[in-house]
């Protein structure tokens, strides 16, 4: 068991009510404009809908004192995208845990079927489909139609194997980007194996809607499937299926006998080696968006277990030491060092950044079932990435790039979105 | 035309093997925390054999669940489905009931609601796996119960089931109103869309207590469980040397003949 509210609750007890998780710390701020940290919050302005909010409708919960069928109380928990910003603030000067406790909520109201209908047939849809977006999975593949490369469905092993995620597979504009990266990795001369129709869904939609038994079938799954074709290396364009291999696939105890690595970081790595050449000029001032899954949320994640103690009458001790997960081991540079090598490039740093990032607004189920709070979001970043004269948004994940290519479209603003790969792609 | 299919809220079927585990005291499976309650699979075929027979030849379909703390999310799935109302029986008292006292209370129930022209179960939940209510229902009500269907059609005054039989499948006709309960071959449960899911927020719900079905008492019970347990499996392994295979082989021979004597 991953996710269990109990485990949470002398965290949940000690937050303080402090707010510091709605915002990134004071030394972080630029202005006040871009000054919030917690979609949530800066959206429904009501401290429930904060971190520390979250963290007293959990210990509620915990304790018995709210009844988890209540509508209302869903609506709160699951407007949220679960991009772990509050629990970066937090951590700046805490050891609180604040996103597995919402993780955790959500866990325990799903356990008692209190989710919210909209996600039944996303579900369902993994269930059925391998993949939470109601598309047919023998449909999965096709992305990769024409292309040189080894379908591992049909048989054999390789050690590069290419993950491609979810909506890079079956989303038409962005299944180029798939395609775009299978070619860039083959012309590096790197011997990739994808699986084709037999690809699954990485259980991330499913662990950030607190479906946890439906996410350990997926992540128990792909690993097995891995190890079985040999990998040594797994390489994902999908953020949110990295981060979860990262962080929480490790919790389930099955060897992995491979590495994660994010085609951010394998482009740079290219790159740096000389194997990928980017020679094209591209006279663009561009901004990078970090993906929370890529970032602050990619860190191991090492569940806590131990004793306890109150010394000089506050401080808490405990046994073992724990690891404290403050976001500061994401991908930040990889990303960061690819768009640098890109000949004639501008690239100019947003205000929100790395583990202060502001989220896209996709996440935790947001896109698919309350669009118009992703739409929003957002549109928070886009106007921060104008506010420092970026031409382009640049980022390395699907769901940030559907999220943010929509409300620049929905809300008439000029801004382009490109995916680190297209990126490199122009400039070779 | 009217179709009446009774529908069981039960602990997922697919849950990752060992992530439950049993309440001796209350003798029933704990899930783990996210992993939500279904609907039984069986009826949810039942389900889709009504709402194929609303697409083909027009009817109104009523979904019946019965238990107690019923999860909406859950139970109004039927709504989102293409179904046209819900019955909830829903009280304590319902809770863990048995085969026959079930079959007691949905018989009450669709003697309220009063028009029926078909009733649907699924050939059993995928719980205790028993297959009774569908018949206990049938004998309740008085009617015909045709069981294992994988087609249904409703011919005039007639209800015409393909049976599912171990080497293939037999055709049976029954004079309607009668019950009949579905098979998988059916097919699965349409997908739910999430137009589906907004125009179910319209739909009716009626919420019944045992006062309203003017149930006195619980029916006793004729079923009762004595134990619920995970059968132990021990392994002893014992390794048998020797300093030759020959040895080795008349040591393990030994230890046969002193283990299962001739």
């Amino acid at each position: 068991m991953l996710l269990d509210l109990n485990d949470y609750r002398n965290d949940m007890k000690r937050c303080a009510r402090c707010s510091i998780c709605k915002w990134p710390p004071l030394a972080q701020m630029k202005s006040w404009r871009f000054s919030q940290n917690c979609p949530a919050i800066s959206r429904f302005n009501f401290h429930a809908y904060s971190g520390g909010g979250r963290m007293a409708l959990g210990l509620a919960l915990a304790e018995g004192k709210l009844d988890e069928a209540d509508e209302e109380l869903s609506n709160i928990v699951y407007r949220c995208t679960a991009c772990g910003a509050c629990d970066s603030s937090c951590k700046y000067n805490s050891e609180l845990e604040v996103l597995w406790p919402i993780y955790a909520t959500r866990a325990r109201l799903v356990g008692a079927g209190c989710f919210r209908e909209e996600h039944g047939p996303i579900i369902e849809s993994l269930r059925r489909e391998d993949n939470p977006l109601m598309k047919s999975k023998s449909e999965r593949g096709r992305w990769a139609e024409g292309l040189d490369v080894k379908d591992l469905s049909k048989g054999g092993q390789a050690e590069v194997i290419y993950h491609a995620g979810c909506l890079y597979s079956f989303d038409p504009e962005l299944s180029k980007v798939a395609r775009e990266t299978v070619t860039l990795l083959r012309s590096a001369g790197v011997e990739v194996g994808i699986r084709g129709a037999q690809e699954s869904c990485c259980g991330s939609m499913a662990f950030q809607l607190g479906f946890q038994g439906e996410f350990i079938k997926f992540a128990e799954s792909n690993i097995d499937d891995w190890n079985a074709l040999g990998a040594r290396k797994v390489v994902t364009s999908c953020a949110c299926g990295f981060g979860i291999m990262k962080a929480v696939y490790p919790l389930l105890g099955k060897k992995m006998k491979f590495e994660v690595v994010h085609i951010s970081q394998y482009l740079d790595e290219l790159i740096r080696e000389g194997k990928l050449q980017l020679s094209k000029k591209i006279p663009l001032r561009v901004t990078y968006h970090d993906p929370c899954n890529l970032g602050r949320k990619s860190e191991e994640y090492v569940p806590w277990k131990g004793t306890e103690k109150k010394v000089l009458g506050q401080l808490i001790v405990r046994e073992p030491e724990k690891t404290v997960h403050r976001g500061w081991e994401g991908v930040y540079d990889p990303p960061r060092d690819v768009i640098r090598a890109v000949p004639g490039i501008n690239f100019v740093e947003m205000e929100r950044i790395r583990e202060y990032a502001w989220c896209c607004g996709a996440g935790g189920g947001v896109k698919t079932t309350m669009d118009d709070f992703a739409l929003w979001t957002a549109g928070e970043r886009i106007a921060e990435a104008q506010s420092v004269g970026a031409e382009a948004i640049v980022t390395a994940c699907s769901w940030c790039e559907r999220n943010l290519r929509d409300a620049a479209a929905a809300q008439g603003k000029k801004m382009q979105v490109l995916d680190i790969v297209e990126l490199v792609k122009q400039a070779r | 035309m009217q179709v009446i299919v009774c529908l069981k809220q039960i602990l997922d079927p697919e849950m990752p093997s060992g992530s439950f585990h049993l309440d001796p005291n209350r003798k029933r499976a704990v899930p783990p925390p996210g992993t939500p309650p279904v609907l039984s699979p069986f009826d949810e075929n039942a389900l889709e054999a009504a709402l194929r027979l609303k697409d083909g030849q027009g009817a109104k379909v009523i979904a019946v669940s019965l238990g107690d703390k019923l999860a909406r999310a859950v139970v109004k799935k039927p709504l989102s489905a293409g179904a046209d109302e819900l019955v909830l029986l829903e009280d304590p008292e319902w809770e863990d009931l048995d085969h026959f006292a079930s079959a007691r209370v949905l018989a009450a129930a669709i003697r309220k609601i009063g028009e029926f022209d078909l009733i649907l179960t699924g050939r059993q939940a995928a719980d205790w796996d028993a297959g009774l209510v569908g018949s206990a229902l049938a004998e309740e009500l008085g009617l015909g119960c045709v069981t294992l269907a994988r087609k249904i059609e409703v011919v005039k005054d007639k209800v015409r089931v393909e049976r599912v039989a171990p080497d293939g499948y037999e055709v049976v006709e029954a004079l309607r109103p009668c019950v009949v309960t579905v098979d998988s071959e059916l097919g699965e449960l349409r997908q739910i869309t999430m137009p589906g899911i907004f125009a179910a927020k319209k739909k009716p719900i009626q919420e019944w207590k045992p006062a309203d079905l003017k149930l006195a008492s619980p029916a006793p019970a004729r079923c009762e469980l004595v134990d619920l347990y995970l059968p132990k499996r021990e392994t002893v392994c014992e390794i048998i040397g020797g300093e030759s295979p020959e040895e080795a082989a008349l040591k393990l021979a030994d230890k046969l003949l002193e283990k299962c004597p001739a």
